[in-house]
């Protein structure tokens, strides 16, 4: 219960932090931060598939609702929720994922976090601007974008993380 | 059957992944042309309250900017009006022509508003207003700002609407180069907020750098005359006869705050009068 509720609280503050400050930093040459495929990623690893596409769906659709993109951000993070259990299962630790653990980067590692995050990330923020030109013969500029911002959305989600998730007791990552 | 059945546990995963992506496109390239709902932009209710929180939150840091604007704006207005202009004397021995307010008739109306939320480097910026049905807006309005044109009103709801700026894919604003009223459409490449391009100028005529771009008037959505820009630089177009015109924006489309929309009172007699003309001259004969 305790669990629904603080994924609830953190779908709401990932939706406005989103819409009403990073939509409006604009640092121009076509780029955009963003924070919301962090909510998708820190989804407990054992979630039903479909409630992961869903919660996607329904993160994306309000974002696009509140700042004119038409399904925009849906269609992205929709792609990247689908690709998450396909990554997930190809970076597996050797164990396995323990059960209840969050796969933030205190619990991960910034080593299997960069190589996780840093390929679902790409997916989504690839998309998304490819279907925001929508033209295949601006591949360059549409590559330009993704370059351009993904180290930043990347950054911002490692610092968010260091802000919002306390840190495990035991110190240090694994 | 009993193979279809397996085909769809086979993939259900995959169909649910297709079916949500499917909702997400036809969104996104049915309503980004034409809106059917307001609903999943920021002019329903919900999404435009918080914009105008925010709005209310965010505006001040430009107040005195903002109020300088309108300043320089009811100078100018103040100046055009005819109390303080000396009348001139026809050089044909006619005294004047006395026209006084009867002899005209309103053709456009200002409703005044203000942008709440708007981004300017994306493909196609939306900007929203504050301002819906309720005060008169329609889709398909212009909107302009004291410095010139910035767009054109895309969907409506009681209380807000959503502008397609000129910073979009398709705006398509007609306009003309001032001095030569050389016509041609206005588009946005989705670079550079600071320049579009102007297309359908014939190349046989010569352009001077700087000249002014003006609207042209002829579609009813703005007055003649608006500014839009200036002619940054000239290209030829390969294979075709036209130039490829670099406009310099005159609105600067990241400060714009206040703003007018444009409402045509005349424009249905327009439209009525030119739904008259034959589709095609030639099987008219």
């Amino acid at each position: 219960m305790n669990k629904i509720l603080s994924h609830t609280l953190r779908f709401v503050l990932f939706l406005f932090i989103q819409v009403i400050v990073l939509n409006k930093v604009e640092l121009g040459a076509g780029t955009l931060m963003m924070i919301y495929p962090l909510y998708i990623m820190l989804l407990p690893v054992e979630i039903n598939v479909f409630l992961l596409l869903f919660l996607a769906f329904a993160l994306g659709i309000s974002i696009d609702s509140m700042s004119n993109t038409y399904g925009m951000h849906a269609s992205a993070l929709v792609l990247m929720a689908y690709f998450r259990p396909i990554i997930f299962k190809a970076f597996a630790p050797r164990d396995g994922y323990e059960i209840d653990l969050e796969v933030n980067v205190h619990n991960m590692g910034y080593r299997w976090f960069l190589r996780t995050f840093g390929i679902l990330l790409l997916i989504h923020h690839f998309w998304f601007f490819l279907i925001e030109l929508s033209r295949f013969d601006q591949i360059l500029y549409v590559l330009q974008k993704t370059v351009l911002s993904l180290p930043l959305s990347f950054g911002l989600c490692l610092l968010l993380q260091f802000l919002i998730i306390r840190r495990p007791a035991r110190g240090g990552g694994v | 059957m009993r193979n279809f059945l397996a085909f769809i546990r086979r993939f259900r995963v995959l169909l649910f992944f297709a079916l949500l992506q499917g909702i997400a496109l036809t969104i996104l390239f049915t309503f980004s042309t034409f809106p059917r709902s307001q609903y999943l932009t920021t002019a329903s209710t919900i999404s435009g309250t918080v914009m105008d929180w925010r709005n209310d939150f965010t505006k001040h840091f430009a107040l005195s900017g903002s109020n300088k604007k309108l300043q320089r704006e009811n100078k100018w207005l103040r100046e055009e009006l005819t109390i303080n202009k000396l009348a001139l004397l026809s050089p044909m021995g006619v005294d004047s022509v006395v026209l006084t307010k009867d002899d005209f008739i309103q053709r456009f109306q200002y409703i005044p508003g203000e942008i709440i939320s708007s981004t300017f480097s994306r493909r196609n910026n939306y900007f929203t207003l504050n301002i819906g049905k309720k005060h008169g807006v329609e889709r398909g309005m212009g909107v302009i700002s004291d410095e010139g044109v910035v767009g054109v009103i895309h969907n409506v709801s009681e209380h807000f609407s959503v502008m397609k700026s000129c910073l979009a894919k398709d705006i398509n604003v007609d306009v003309m180069i001032s001095s030569s009223r050389e016509p041609g459409l206005l588009k946005w490449d989705g670079r550079d907020p600071r320049r579009g391009s102007m297309i359908g100028v014939s190349n046989d005529r010569s352009i001077k750098k700087w000249s002014k771009i003006v609207t042209g008037g002829k579609s009813g959505i703005f007055p003649r005359g608006i500014p839009v820009g200036k002619v940054e630089k000239t290209a030829p177009v390969e294979g075709q006869p036209i130039w490829d015109v670099t406009v310099l924006f005159e609105e600067n489309f990241r400060t714009v705050q206040y703003i007018y929309v444009v409402k045509n009172i005349l424009k249905s007699e327009q439209e009525l009068l030119e739904e008259t003309i034959p589709d095609d001259p030639i099987e008219d004969e």
